[in-house]
């Protein structure tokens, strides 16, 4: 049987051919990641050689992965907290408020998002080693990601205070609420997809930094250091059995962010 | 609208007209008003000033003193940005950087183009945002673990050469695949892909077709009409790509570092290098030198930059 394409369809086929080719460029690599975990040989490559979990019984028994784990939680953990707070506290005045320079400033501030992260960690390392005399600690480490994410949180917080209805406010303020009644309970609640999703990109950019962390950090280890040092020289099969599990988590997280920002969006708005 | 007013015109007058009153208040207050406001900005300005600014400032301090062994002494010195100036081992890696980055930048929008393309031509309309979607997805997972991936593939005892060999196609694993500038470019292409094609999908997707195909009814043929009327129209989502790949790329450590092996060093290897080595001024000099660059492509290129569509 002869199957007669015209131009259009052949063309068509092309471009449905091509982007599967990408999709499978994307994927292979994360897949094969993932695959490679639950394999026997100690190579983490083919052949498979049978299926095992001995990579994850290693990797929970390890203390240095459970300490770096904890860290990297602590250290995402208060990044969010105060990036979200900082960005939300500057996202007000940004979007309500009229000044000259206010474009100015708004670059500013998204400035460290803009510039290299080795940038923003070699200049801290001369601040707190050289200039402040300070030993560094998850604290500096902390300090380093707030400057970082802070600029993700404002980009989140404004687009959702630009679509902000500001008449609900004063409504609330004609109804006899104060400040304080009108913020908790008309403001916040409305902007609070915002707020969250940023809180979550920030934390989720806290917890695969690397390159900040690393100029900044002491004695102490977060998960991409681990992995990093880990993987210096060649690839384990444990590092894997980390991997599909970080990935599971980001993957989590990320969907989060995407039903905070559109689900609720759409009901409050 | 109540039942005793019938007329709903002079109620939507009354509070149109209340609205007004509220907002003259609100000018009236407004000054005051707006500097409260202000004070919003008060955690940031500190945060920026002690951890940003502050840094910066020391850095170039620094970057103009000298080294006596492994101390840094406050003698002022133009010694350090001498490595500039000149074809050096600084000069050579800038260049060699640069030089990857460019062609990844055009590699990635030849090959991310004619993908954002085919998501806005040849798939449908309701499966244009799930299908974007997978595309951002890999891109928000661990950038370290997404260069790892590529280790276990390129490698020496990597998937492609231990299929090559399984297959009989060669007989020693291939050296050419990991530690070097191809790999480098591979892993950089796999890591920026995501970012060419979301700025390259909404840019295609506000492009109005029916204007290819008039001119195709006046004769144009397909790829004629593509390049004079798509592409023109197109530049400013090329143009953020280029932005959003090239310059991040300039300061790329783990991926040249993991992938890269000795002959794949770039800027930031070299001043992380140099920061290991005690050389702090030499490396703060070259650091500054590149943010510089960076600042002015920015503002060179400023009206191109919309972050708002990125997130």
């Amino acid at each position: 049987m002869v199957i007669k394409m015209s131009g259009r369809e052949r063309t068509h086929t092309g471009f449905v051919f091509y982007g599967i080719l990408i999709y499978l460029f994307l994927y292979v690599p994360v897949i094969l990641l993932a695959a490679f975990s639950f394999n026997q040989s100690k190579a983490a490559t083919l052949p498979f050689t049978g299926l095992t979990l001995h990579w994850y019984q290693n990797l929970f028994r390890d203390y240095l992965v459970i300490d770096a784990f904890k860290n990297s939680l602590l250290v995402a953990g208060v990044t969010a907290v105060l990036a979200t707070a900082i960005g939300t506290s500057a996202a007000f005045p940004l979007v309500r408020s009229q000044f000259r320079l206010k474009e100015t400033l708004r670059v500013v501030f998204l400035l460290p998002m803009m510039l290299p992260g080795l940038l923003i960690g070699v200049a801290l390392l001369i601040f707190f080693s050289s200039l402040l005399g300070v030993s560094l600690s998850l604290w500096t480490v902390i300090a380093g990601h707030v400057v970082l994410t802070t600029p993700f949180v404002i980009l989140v917080v404004t687009a959702r205070l630009l679509d902000f209805d500001q008449r609900l406010e004063w409504a609330a303020a004609d109804l006899g609420a104060n400040p304080a009644q009108t913020f908790r309970l008309i403001t916040l609640p409305i902007i609070m997809p915002g707020v969250i999703a940023g809180a979550l990109f920030a934390f989720t950019l806290s917890l695969d930094e690397f390159v900040v962390t690393l100029f900044t950090i002491g004695s102490q280890s977060t998960l991409p250091m681990y992995i990093f040092s880990q993987v210096k020289f060649g690839v384990t099969p444990k590092v894997n059995a980390l991997a599909t599990l970080l990935l599971l988590g980001s993957i989590t997280l990320l969907f989060t962010v995407f039903a905070t920002l559109t689900g609720k969006g759409v009901k409050s708005s | 609208m109540t039942l005793h007013n019938p007329t709903a015109e002079p109620e939507a007058t009354r509070a149109r007209a209340l609205g007004e009153v509220v907002r003259a208040d609100e000018e009236m207050a407004g000054t005051t008003r707006s500097n409260k406001m202000l004070l919003g900005f008060v955690p940031i300005s500190l945060l920026l000033v002690s951890f940003f600014l502050v840094p910066l400032i020391v850095m170039v301090v620094y970057s103009f003193w000298q080294t006596e062994g492994v101390n840094v002494v406050p003698k002022w010195t133009l010694k350090n940005y001498e490595a500039f100036l000149g074809w050096t081992t600084y000069t050579r890696v800038i260049a060699k950087t640069f030089a990857i980055s460019l062609g990844v930048t055009a590699l990635s929008l030849l090959v991310g183009y004619p993908f954002a393309y085919f998501l806005v031509r040849h798939v449908r309309k309701s499966w244009q945002l799930p299908l974007l979607v997978l595309v951002i997805i890999p891109f928000w997972t661990s950038y370290l673990l997404r260069v790892y991936a590529w280790m276990g593939i390129l490698g020496r005892k990597g998937l492609i050469n231990q299929a090559l060999m399984a297959l009989g196609i060669v007989q020693e694993p291939l050296e050419f695949l990991l530690y070097n500038n191809f790999s480098v470019f591979v892993v950089f292409l796999y890591l920026y892909l995501p970012f060419v094609v979301i700025t390259l999908y909404a840019t295609l997707e506000k492009f109005d077709f029916a204007q290819v195909d008039a001119a195709m009814d006046l004769g144009a043929r397909p790829w004629r009409a593509f390049v004079e009327i798509t592409l023109p129209q197109t530049k400013q989502g090329i143009v953020t790509a280029f932005i959003f790949v090239f310059i991040p790329m300039l300061g790329e450590y783990i991926a040249p570092k993991l992938v890269g092996g000795t002959s794949g060093t770039t800027i930031a290897v070299m001043i992380v290098n140099l920061f290991r080595g005690f050389q702090i001024p030499q490396g703060a000099a070259v650091a500054l030198g590149i943010a510089l660059f960076i600042i002015a492509v920015l503002f060179a290129l400023r009206r191109y930059i919309r972050i708002e569509e990125m997130y």
